[in-house]
């Protein structure tokens, strides 16, 4: 036997073991989301009776009843809205400061980016109480600008340090440029160094968006009409009003899961770059 | 990340400080922001958890009596002990699972890059909607498992969520495996050692196992130990997935510091609630101070 064929025989075990792990992860990756999606075109009887059968029919009434009867639509222009006005905000204000931060030297700048950054550190949960009474103080609550606010707020420190590695990687001979040809602070901003940061500005708006689009305690926390109700909130009135009509329950979470999926399937290797990078959870 | 650069020390030139106005005006939203909603709540949360308040009336001084009634609660003890367990169980076998996924992934077995998109898919769906997923799959009648399950034991019957102490370790199911941001970030470490160190660990007499042993687990000890960091902080803050599920019962099985919160929030208990915050908040320093320790994450790698 020649010792390359050996070495194949002697890795079997091995890929064995890989390939074992990986079809685990699939499994549990998206195993129950299949699962789902499958169950939405079943009747109840079919899903009580027969878990792992296949759908016999593909028929979309349960989907229709959903849209119809829970006010489906509403709730994901509510989170579509809160989610692209806090991304683009966001963007906006991080970016602005994270590029002086970057490119310029100023008094207390160590000082302020150290703190913001920190911010990182703090668990989110535990500063719900202030954040709730800021927001009734302001008279936001179960408001648009109220969520909104809060979202933005969420993404100080992972924005600006991802922005401000975006900014400093742009060579000082752009700001350079820029002054030569006379443009002002302003203009060496917007028109030299944003587009120059495209990418920076990609990964950070991904990432909160999916946050936002995905975020369940500050919706519940700071909503309660069904005019403000973000769609992963709506989930849990979904699992009220279907109660015994799974069908239906199936379809409702088939339609909150699609959507991110969907976001995810065009940015793949943008979201997955900006996840190693940052550590941070979408 | 927090480092000092020398050059800050040279006086501003003049045309530095012309911008200064400039400067401060594109730093002034997220400084608001900051003050408003970290600073100024850091604040709160840490002055009123040593005051009984209701939020309506002006705070009244009471020492650290809020902490002594919650660790007199039965709730808040099972809560630190499920955290404890959960930490121990994010810091071997979440942590674990992702690295081992990770070194799988290195290793690149072909279909690889289709795993890793598959694994990443629970990562950016709502963790509300995975809990409600959750409570169909962990079914007793027609749910996922149990009804794999009975393949192979047609007589199992357990309803996960609601019988102890099955509810702490359908709870753990819920994200033990979920471990995508480990193996992401590892990953990205893997990739990063030279070639060169583990050619020489070979030519040294080493196995894939010695190389795998004393080199690559010890070059990305910086990730590994931030993904312990990550995974245990997100213990602390696990909200949803127990709130939509079990409400941390059955009794008090599966409670955990952000529901005793919300309650103590919801029955204007703004004294007692910002106490758990502050608990969490203390947790989550000694976590990372720990680990950064353990891991010797404040000296070099190379």
């Amino acid at each position: 036997m020649s010792q390359k064929s050996k070495n194949f025989f002697n890795q079997i075990p091995t890929y064995a073991g890989m390939y074992a792990v990986l079809i685990f992860v699939t499994l549990v990756s998206i195993g129950p989301l299949v699962w789902v999606v499958m169950s939405s075109f079943k009747t109840n009887a079919q899903i009580v009776g027969s878990p792992f059968s296949l759908p016999t029919a593909i028929t979309f009434d349960a989907y229709r009843e959903v849209i119809e009867r829970g006010n489906f639509f509403t709730y994901a222009f509510n989170s579509f809205t809160y989610s692209t006005t806090a991304t683009i905000a966001s963007l906006i204000i991080y970016a602005m400061a994270a590029f002086v931060f970057a490119k310029y030297r100023f008094p207390l700048k160590t000082l302020l980016f150290s703190v913001m950054v920190a911010t990182l550190l703090v668990p989110g949960h535990s500063r719900t109480q202030p954040i709730f009474s800021l927001i009734m103080d302001l008279g936001l609550f179960d408001t648009r600008r109220g969520i909104i606010l809060v979202y933005i707020s969420g993404g100080l420190a992972m924005s600006l340090f991802v922005l401000r590695s975006a900014f400093m990687s742009i060579p000082k001979e752009v700001s350079e440029a820029a002054l030569i040809e006379g443009a002002g602070f302003v203009r060496n901003f917007f028109q030299m160094h944003v587009p120059l940061a495209k990418g920076g500005l990609a990964t950070a708006g991904i990432l909160m968006w999916l946050g936002h689009w995905n975020e369940y305690f500050f919706a519940a926390l700071l909503t309660t009409s069904a005019r403000t109700r973000t769609l992963p909130f709506a989930l849990a009135f979904f699992s009220e009003m279907f109660s015994f009509n799974y069908t239906r329950m199936f379809a409702a979470l088939t339609m909150v899961i699609i959507p991110g999926i969907l976001v995810y399937a065009l940015t793949q290797e943008q979201v997955q770059m900006s996840v190693a990078t940052t550590g941070v959870k979408g | 990340m927090f480092k000092r650069e020398k050059r800050y020390k040279e006086p501003l030139g003049k045309l530095e400080i012309r911008q200064l106005p400039w400067i401060y005006f594109f730093l002034l939203p997220s400084v608001i922001i900051f003050l408003m909603f970290y600073l100024w709540p850091i604040v709160t949360v840490g002055y009123t958890s040593l005051t009984r308040w209701n939020g309506f009336t002006a705070p009244e001084w009471i020492g650290i009596e809020n902490f002594t009634r919650l660790f007199g609660q039965t709730a808040f003890r099972i809560a630190l002990r499920n955290l404890g367990w959960w930490s121990l169980i994010a810091a071997t076998m979440h942590v674990g699972f992702g690295v081992l996924v990770a070194l799988i992934f290195y290793k690149g077995p072909p279909g690889w890059k289709v795993a890793r998109t598959f694994f990443m898919v629970p990562n950016v769906t709502s963790v509300a909607a995975w809990a409600m997923i959750y409570r169909f799959v962990f079914r007793d009648d027609f749910g996922l498992l149990n009804n794999f399950i009975r393949f192979f034991n047609p007589d199992f019957s357990v309803n996960w969520f609601f019988v102890s102490p099955y509810a702490f370790w359908a709870i753990t199911f819920t994200w033990v495996f979920y471990a995508v941001v480990v193996t992401l970030v590892v990953l990205s470490d893997l990739m990063a050692i030279p070639q060169e160190l583990q050619e020489a660990a070979r030519i040294d007499g080493a196995g894939g196992f010695g190389v795998l042993w004393r080199i690559n687990l010890p070059l990305c000890r910086f990730s590994i130990g931030t993904a312990v960091i990550m995974s245990v902080t997100a213990r602390i803050t696990m909200f949803e997935a127990i709130d939509l599920t079990t409400r941390g019962g059955p009794g008090s099985d599966t409670m955990a510091l952000p529901l005793i919160l919300v309650r103590n929030l919801s029955n204007f208990n703004y004294g007692m609630a910002n106490a758990t915050a502050v608990v969490m908040f203390v947790l989550g320093i000694i976590v990372m101070l720990a680990v950064r320790k353990i891991f010797r994450m404040d000296e070099p790698v190379y």
